[in-house]
């Protein structure tokens, strides 16, 4: 597979024949990618491919059942360097879960003390977030009693509440209206300047939008990766998609 | 065991704390507790025949008033959690297992502690009708604090076990519950023998095989050996053999029965034995918790 190494030197997100079975359930079959330092990197498959199996993978959630994984250079599994790594990590679950009951601000709040960041630090780092997540509004209203826009924005406020040098996003744009999306993905953008970031979509517009790099899987395997024009090269993104995934099933069903 | 953070360990129990409070649910049972302990306490005609300033009537009932008091401030610790998903926020934070565990633990043991607050009002009550003995209240509500400290952390173990908070709370009911009849019944102490031992053995498969473990059949076997010795014991008993070969098994595990280690506390007794019963075994279940928990990686 095509790794998407380039001068910027070792990838920060890198994973080889990663393996995850659920019982007897092959969740991954092999999975290896990599993306160098700070690139938007797209992960693109059908609901069920493993993109969300292999985001709990490399956030340290859920261990691999075998293959490596090296993100910033630290192994997740190993639980000091899961440890160091969390410091240094953003991530925003799928559907984006958040405590209720609490308000964006105590969220917040929480996330900077457990992440021991210094009270003075902890309000820094939330004013510079309500500013670029636009959160002021709702700061102080329980977050249950918030538009679903609302909450996906308090949760990517969590994921670079301590500036992370590596973002991993799932599905950030889901359930989002246009306009919400729009704001989104010009905030990804914005960060992707200075931070590796790792998201997953199924929505292909999005490759276009903000990334730089685009790797495909497919029933628990990696069918593409490589830059977001060798993706597109013939223009037609659905079309790329639909080859990918669907022709790859047939091969394997036959 | 690597060093846990203070500092992450009470931000973990503010927010479960300040969860709880900021719900109308915790100040119902708030309400429900010290109502249902001031009925056990006072209105009873023994309470009044009997003409002395102390809580022995309470004591009676506190055991089974707290079997369903504990599991039902806990039942949401973890599965509300898991419900929602942001477990997997909180445990990809910088944060080890242990820590969560423990946060948690306090966050609800604080909980409890706010809820026997509330009712010291019986202290006052009981001061107002005559002069309590300050030692023995002191012991007392010390012994109340104990049983907390113990079914807090079965009805957090219940807690992980599930991901709907009902089922938690009867799990929660259910081992607290085993540990006060056991007192109670020489049958339901072997009752919790042997399910001593069908958790023993599921435990024993999680480990022998983490990938695909057979739960059932490891608590199959643990469950029927207990079964084994239990029916051996009984049988030589019944043929009138006292000191058989086979240690008694209903004796052996009333020895976990709560209420006989709580009982001394009510009579003004503390006791090293029965403080050590009450925190060791709290610390066995918090371990069992942090083992239950890492093995979301298998």
């Amino acid at each position: 597979m095509e790794a998407s190494t380039d001068a910027h030197g070792p990838p920060a997100i890198e994973c080889t024949d990663l393996t995850k079975y659920y019982g007897d359930f092959v969740a991954l079959g092999g999975v290896t990618f990599s993306v160098a330092p700070c690139r938007v990197a797209a992960f693109l498959g059908p609901n069920g491919a493993g993109k969300s199996t292999t985001m709990r993978i490399l956030t340290g959630y859920l261990a691999p059942s075998a293959g490596t994984i090296r993100v910033l250079g630290l192994d997740p599994t190993k639980e000091e360097q899961r440890l160091a790594l969390a410091r240094r990590l953003g991530y925003l679950p799928e559907n984006g879960p958040l405590y209720r009951e609490m308000t964006p601000y105590e969220s917040l709040q929480f996330f900077g003390e457990v992440r021991r960041m210094r009270p003075a630090e902890v309000g820094k780092a939330i004013e510079r977030v309500v500013e670029a997540c636009a959160l002021g509004p709702v700061l102080h209203k329980p977050i249950y009693k918030l538009s679903k826009g609302y909450r996906q924005r308090v949760g990517m406020a969590q994921a670079i509440l301590h500036d992370p040098d590596v973002l991993i996003l799932d599905e950030p744009t889901s359930g989002l209206d246009p306009l919400q999306i729009r704001e989104v993905r010009g905030l990804i953008r914005k960060l992707g300047e200075e931070k590796t970031i790792l998201l997953s979509t199924h929505i292909l517009q999005e490759v276009a939008a903000v990334a730089d790099d685009v790797i495909v899987v497919h029933e628990g395997r990696v069918v593409f990766s490589g830059t977001r024009d060798a993706f597109a090269r013939d223009g037609d993104l659905d079309r790329r998609f639909y080859e990918l995934t669907a022709a790859q099933g047939a091969k394997e069903v036959a | 065991m690597a060093r846990l953070d203070a500092q992450v360990i009470g931000a973990v129990a503010r927010k479960d704390l300040r969860t709880a409070l900021g719900n109308p649910t915790g100040y119902v049972f708030l309400t429900l507790f010290v109502g249902l302990t001031a009925a056990a306490a006072f209105l009873q005609d023994a309470f009044f025949s009997r003409n002395l300033a102390d809580l022995a009537l309470l004591n009676r009932y506190m055991p089974e008033i707290l079997v369903l008091f504990v599991p039902a401030l806990t039942m949401g610790a973890w599965a509300d959690e898991r419900r929602a998903g942001t477990d997997e926020l909180l445990l990809t934070l910088p944060v080890r297992d242990g820590e969560v565990v423990l946060g948690k633990y306090l966050g609800a043991l604080g909980m409890f502690t706010i809820a026997l607050g509330f009712s010291i009002v019986h202290v006052v009550v009981l001061s107002t009708l005559g002069t309590p003995d300050p030692g023995l209240i002191f012991s007392t509500y010390l012994g109340y604090w104990m049983m907390g400290v113990l079914f807090v952390a079965v009805g957090l173990l219940a807690s992980m076990m599930t991901a709907n908070p009902t089922v938690a709370f009867v799990l929660g009911v259910l081992g607290c519950g085993g540990l006060v009849v056991g007192a109670r019944q020489a049958w339901a102490a072997g009752l919790l023998g042997v399910a001593v031992f069908a958790g023993f053995g599921a435990l024993v498969a999680l480990v022998l095989r983490p990938r695909a473990p057979r739960v059932g059949i490891g608590a199959g076997i643990g469950a029927g050996s207990a079964a084994l010795w239990w029916g051996t014991d009984l049988a030589t008993r019944l043929a009138g053999d006292a000191d058989g070969a086979v240690p008694a098994f209903e004796s052996l595990f009333s020895l976990l029965a709560v209420p006989d280690h709580f009982a001394p506390f009510g009579e003004g007794v503390i006791q090293l034995g029965d403080v050590t019963f009450f925190v060791a075994f709290a610390a066995v279940l918090l371990y069992l918790s942090a083992f239950l928990l890492g093995r979301r990686h298998w």
